[in-house]
């Protein structure tokens, strides 16, 4: 439970924010399912893997492949999944931090807490970018694929002929 | 068509995109695709968060270049779904000039949800992300009320005009002042919590993600100012923060 709860508030706050951001009614609810796949898979590695940056890009990772699906299943750009999903997994709490420690005097540890966070952003961004890469890749081999086909389909035809 | 009609509807188009929330190789991918569709020869778009700029030639000679300035962006994703799709529809079925302007007025004047639902929509976010970070419900409800307060504050401030900056800033301001006070009262004691949990509305979630996007697809210029312009957000945001919790210290007894 104590993994599953965190799970259900990304949820609630993604589809919030799915709100915000004036998405259409029929889609509210697949992109905020987003911000729970996210969840659940940092949830479910966490068991397993113990440096959290690791987390944030896997984390990353299954949405970015949700988001993908979600926008070819329903022909709408990626974006509107994308950036409703990642919401929870910005490390509001890292910033914060940061400067609570910085005001504080704690030069030290706001600079340990600084980059942490930054390198969490870091992995997020290399998350997105190796699925966004990987499917223009796929979708590059398919389409050349197909064009062979179609090109051998008709020198078949010709020599038919 | 001819070629002022169809820079014109081009030009709609991504300025509705572009100022709705588009990425920036979306608005120019989209752009191209209308205007190859409609019959133009050639052509160019260039485009940054801010301006747009479009070169059509048509036949041999004739050759227009029309500029856009964008003043205000908003975040409207289903504009930037419906004019996705319209800019892919005109490229399998023929549509007129009159019924394209029709289609765009129609898609930009469609209604968002309404201000009430958009209200408690900021303020169940910024609740849900308290009980995320380890919030009870009672410090939740807190985060509610603050989420009330910085979306109202916002957007009277936004009609006003005021730099996105500033806006960020007096959100920041706004979460910490009313959670110091909380915890001076001492109806919590988890203040860090519900700071964090009611600064997550605020974060600019968006416009990483189109930043991280922008750079994959190779426009660098659009991508770094989107990076640069979620750095300051970030920063004002903290610095908002860091006000009452400074001058209020002894109240909290940090």
């Amino acid at each position: 439970m104590t993994y599953f709860l965190p799970c259900l508030y990304a949820f609630g706050a993604s589809f919030a924010f799915a709100v915000v951001f004036n998405i259409k009614k029929n889609k509210l609810l697949f992109s905020a399912l987003g911000g729970f796949v996210g969840q659940l898979t940092f949830a479910l590695f966490q068991l397993i893997i113990g440096n959290d940056v690791i987390l944030y890009m896997l984390a990353a990772i299954a949405i970015s492949l949700y988001a993908e699906i979600m926008a070819r299943a329903t022909s709408s750009p990626t974006t509107i999944y994308l950036a409703v999903a990642l919401i929870p997994l910005v490390p509001g709490g890292g910033m914060y931090y940061t400067m609570l420690y910085f005001i504080n005097g704690e030069t030290d540890l706001g600079v340990s807490t600084g980059i942490h966070t930054l390198l969490i952003s870091g992995a997020m961004a290399v998350g997105i970018i190796l699925v966004s890469s990987l499917v223009t890749l796929t979708r590059k081999i398919m389409i050349r694929r197909r064009l062979s086909i179609r090109k051998q389909s008709k020198q078949d035809l010709n020599e038919s002929e | 068509m001819t070629i002022s009609q169809l820079s014109h509807i081009a030009m709609e188009m991504g300025v509705i995109l572009l100022s709705n929330g588009a990425e920036t190789y979306r608005v120019e991918e989209s752009m191209h695709r209308i205007c190859i569709a409609l019959g133009a020869r050639e052509a160019e778009i260039f485009c940054v968060p801010t301006t747009i700029i479009i070169s059509i030639t048509m036949d041999d000679i004739e050759t227009l270049t029309l500029t856009r300035r964008i003043h205000t962006r908003v975040t409207d994703l289903t504009k930037v779904d419906e004019m996705n799709h319209l800019s892919r529809q005109i490229c399998y079925e023929a549509i007129s000039y009159d019924e394209l302007l029709l289609e765009i007025k129609h898609i930009n004047n469609a209604p968002s949800y309404p201000y009430l639902l958009q209200v408690l929509a900021f303020a169940f976010i910024s609740q849900m992300f308290t009980l995320f970070f380890g919030g009870s419900f009672k410090d939740s409800c807190i985060g509610f009320i603050i989420g009330i307060g910085t979306k109202l504050l916002m957007d009277i401030m936004s009609r006003l005009e005021t730099n996105n900056f500033f806006i960020n800033m007096v959100g920041g301001f706004i979460a910490a002042t009313v959670a110091v006070t909380a915890a001076g009262l001492g109806l919590t004691t988890h203040m860090n919590t519900i700071i964090i949990g009611s600064i997550m509305t605020l974060v600019p979630g968006l416009v990483i993600t189109n930043a991280i996007r922008d750079i994959i697809a190779g426009d660098y210029l659009a991508g770094l100012t989107k990076g640069i312009e979620a750095l300051l957000i970030a920063a004002s945001i903290a610095a908002g923060v860091a006000v009452p919790l400074s001058l209020l210290r002894p109240f909290w007894g940090g």
